[in-house]
């Protein structure tokens, strides 16, 4: 299952912020173009893949989605390991969602990678008339930490495929910045020099058993 | 030529495209009208008089009544029973009886759904005998396989029923026992044998409520009038969170406000949303939000954590409110479920580790496979413990566990978890990280109970004579190296 798919990178992305801001249902749409009004509650972390065409590469997604609660942070710091992005996301209704960012930088940067791609993504924009958090401000706050940033609207679908497109891509710049030769099978990672450069360029296999 | 070799494959299409079932109904007494007729012959004829030898194309339809062959379409024949009446003798004494029924029958089907070509239309060349022969042949092997079919299909719905009927049988008897004989002597009865055994196959939904409050006890001794207290606190607090509004909030203040309401709010719509009762406006919506709210006043250095609106559902659904917060702090207090929801990681890697020494034990490959792929347990238990696996299993699955987990104790959700690990492992065991990762934080939706519990059946808590409970203890002297081995972080 899965062993049999072929392609050139595995990018490991988590999703992480506050509890309720739509997390799962950000994935879901990304991986499933599926919105459920009532998910259940994230326990832990549940994973999701997919599979998409940068150029002339083929990129696949493993993507972390954790659970927001704080109490649970203890564990669930431990999954931003070998994580090459991060979707930070609030919900621009909440603005205590938008308040605990920082501390979810902190967290990201603490445990994970720290040439991580991390992109702020205020999602529900569908509930324009209670925005509690200004547009403007989380973007200052994303240039000013050099973080991605965009609005999504899970529900209807809006800037999704784009939030997830963008730190793809842009994990992917920064891969072949260090001069990853296409078609490695070697565990990407951003900051540890590439362990092996691949011998066949052809070559496409399963990777990324380390990430 | 030609004419004849495209009629021959009609013929044989629509035999092979109508049900033989629809066809031996009606096959004798039903001839095609005219009107029909020209749809398929250029040169409209009149129609022959109906007659059995007749050659002609035959409809099921409206026709005239003939006698003894009309038919009741409430009267359900089986195919053995119209294939007798088509073929003709066959012994027994069902013969006589099918055709003792037809003779009852007063209507006339009136299906059009269904046309059978016996014979040519009169105006082309007739079959050669050999052709007929060959399609009576086709016909009959058809029909002989439906009745296969049928057969079948009628053993397995009968096989089906009885199953059923056993269950419920075995339902009612247990609820006889349960209620006569254990329940009135449930200190001296709840370890015997045969309880335990009776306990293994199920607890009757009537009586699983009491069952679980008795099993889970009251150490805390927690009255219903405690219970009333703590929710008139959490209503008033509730009361003057709505009105300060949760945007007040001070960042020091943030343990609190985790604990607080709003995520209760928050996790009620998400606890068990397929089954529209918890929701908002849905009919246990207030009794989830009055047991978790109080219980976050009743222990506030516990707080809300997620994964307690799934025990708490779990436990409104099978008892009164006041009970059902009982039997919920008491659940709460047990060691396993305490490190879990104050989130003590050395102890739940504690926990982790003793569930690996039991897991190498007894599904070796498949510990090796998740050890190649740095599967860690922390991924999947962490979920399954946390809703003593009320989330990820069916729920009449988990229930069942919870009725094992009443009786054994916190052993049982580890076993559940090796149960779940065997049940699956052949299908694991072809997957890759991310793959397996997936399945196991997202069951399958269809597991059967009696799969799921004949592999926990065949799992053994034992490793090399020791107890789940002894090799936790050991753990637990161990210390900190036993915890550097099984560290859920490094997967690097």
């Amino acid at each position: 299952m899965g062993s049999d798919e072929a392609y050139n990178f595995v990018f490991k992305v988590v999703l992480i912020g506050e509890s309720g801001v739509g997390k799962s249902n950000l994935l879901s749409r990304f991986t499933k173009n599926e919105f459920n009004h009532d998910s259940r509650t994230t326990i832990g972390v549940e994973f999701s893949t997919r599979t998409i065409q940068l150029k002339s590469l083929i990129i696949k997604a493993q993507i972390w989605d954790t659970a927001g609660l704080e109490r649970y942070r203890a564990i669930t710091s431990a999954y931003y390991r070998g994580a090459v992005g991060a979707l930070l996301v609030y919900d621009i209704t909440k603005h205590l969602t938008y308040e605990s960012v920082e501390r979810w930088l902190k967290e990201l940067y603490d445990h994970a990678d720290p040439h991580i791609v991390v992109m702020l993504v205020g999602n529900k924009t569908d509930l324009g008339s209670e925005r509690s958090v200004p547009t403007e401000d989380a973007k200052d706050f994303a240039e000013k930490n050099g973080l991605l940033f965009l609005e999504t609207s899970a529900l209807e679908s809006t800037n999704v495929e784009t939030a997830f497109q963008n730190v793809l891509g842009e994990i992917h710049r920064k891969v072949s910045s260090k001069e990853v030769t296409r078609g490695s099978i070697s565990a990407v990672s951003l900051s540890s020099p590439v362990p092996r450069a691949a011998g066949d360029p052809e070559e496409k296999k399963p990777c990324c058993r380390n990430l | 030529m030609c004419v004849h070799v495209i009629f021959s494959l009609l013929n044989t299409f629509l035999s092979i495209l109508y049900l033989p079932e629809i066809c031996t109904t009606l096959f004798h007494h039903v001839h095609f009208p005219s009107r029909f007729l020209n749809l398929f012959s250029r040169k409209p004829k009149e129609p022959k008089p109906p007659s059995q030898n007749a050659p002609g194309w035959r409809l099921f339809g409206k026709v005239p009544l003939r006698e003894n062959t009309t038919k009741d379409p409430k009267d359900s024949f089986t195919i053995q029973q119209e294939y007798q009446v088509k073929v003709g003798p066959a012994p027994g004494p069902q013969v006589q009886l099918s055709a003792a029924r037809r003779k009852n029958l007063e209507f006339e089907p009136l299906s059009t759904t269904a046309l059978i070509l016996e014979d040519r239309p009169p105006n082309l060349p007739a079959k050669s005998v050999e052709e007929a022969m060959r399609h009576k042949q086709e016909y009959d092997e058809m029909v002989a396989g439906a009745r296969r079919r049928e057969l079948k299909e009628a053993q397995k719905k009968r096989r089906q029923m009885k199953e059923r009927f056993k269950q419920e049988d075995s339902i009612a008897n247990a609820m006889v026992i349960w209620n006569n004989d254990v329940l009135p002597n449930w200190d001296c009865m709840r370890n015997t044998r045969r309880v335990r055994e009776l306990w293994w196959q199920g607890l009757p939904p009537s009586v699983r409520g009491r069952v679980w409050s008795l099993a889970i006890g009251n150490e805390l001794n927690i009255t219903p009038e405690l219970f009333e207290i703590f929710l008139s606190r959490a209503k008033e607090r509730w009361k003057s969170f709505s009105e300060t509004s949760s945007e007040n909030e001070i960042e020091g203040r943030y343990h609190d406000r985790e604990s607080s309401l709003d995520l209760i709010k928050l996790d009620i719509s998400r606890t068990f949303p397929s089954l529209f009762i918890f929701q908002k406006g849905g009919p246990y919506h207030d009794l989830l939000r009055s047991v978790l709210g109080a219980y976050t006043c009743y222990r506030p250095d516990v707080g809300y954590v997620q994964g307690m609106s799934f025990i708490a559902a779990v436990l409104i659904l099978n008892l009164e409110e006041a009970e059902a917060f009982i039997a919920f702090a008491n659940l709460l207090n047990k060691p396993c479920q305490m490190a879990f929801f104050r989130v003590d990681h050395d102890l739940m890697l504690k926990y982790f580790a003793a569930f690996e020494v039991f897991f190498e034990e007894n599904l070796p490959r498949l510990f090796n496979h998740f050890q190649i792929n740095n599967l860690t347990p922390d991924l999947y238990l962490i979920d399954w413990i946390f809703t003593l696996y009320s989330k990820s299993l069916p729920l009449d699955v988990a229930c069942r566990v919870w009725d094992v987990f009443c009786r054994d104790g916190e052993e049982c959700l580890f076993r559940t978890g090796l149960g779940i690990l065997r049940l699956y492992q052949e299908v694991l065991l072809q997957m890759d990280f991310i793959h397996m990762a997936q399945f196991l934080t997202r069951l399958p939706d269809d597991m059967a109970a009696d799969n799921l519990f004949s592999c926990i059946t065949a799992t053994q808590m034992l490793s090399s004579n020791r107890k789940w409970g002894q090799v936790f203890s050991a753990l637990m002297k161990d210390g900190s190296k036993e915890i550097a081995n099984h560290s859920p972080a490094p997967r690097s």
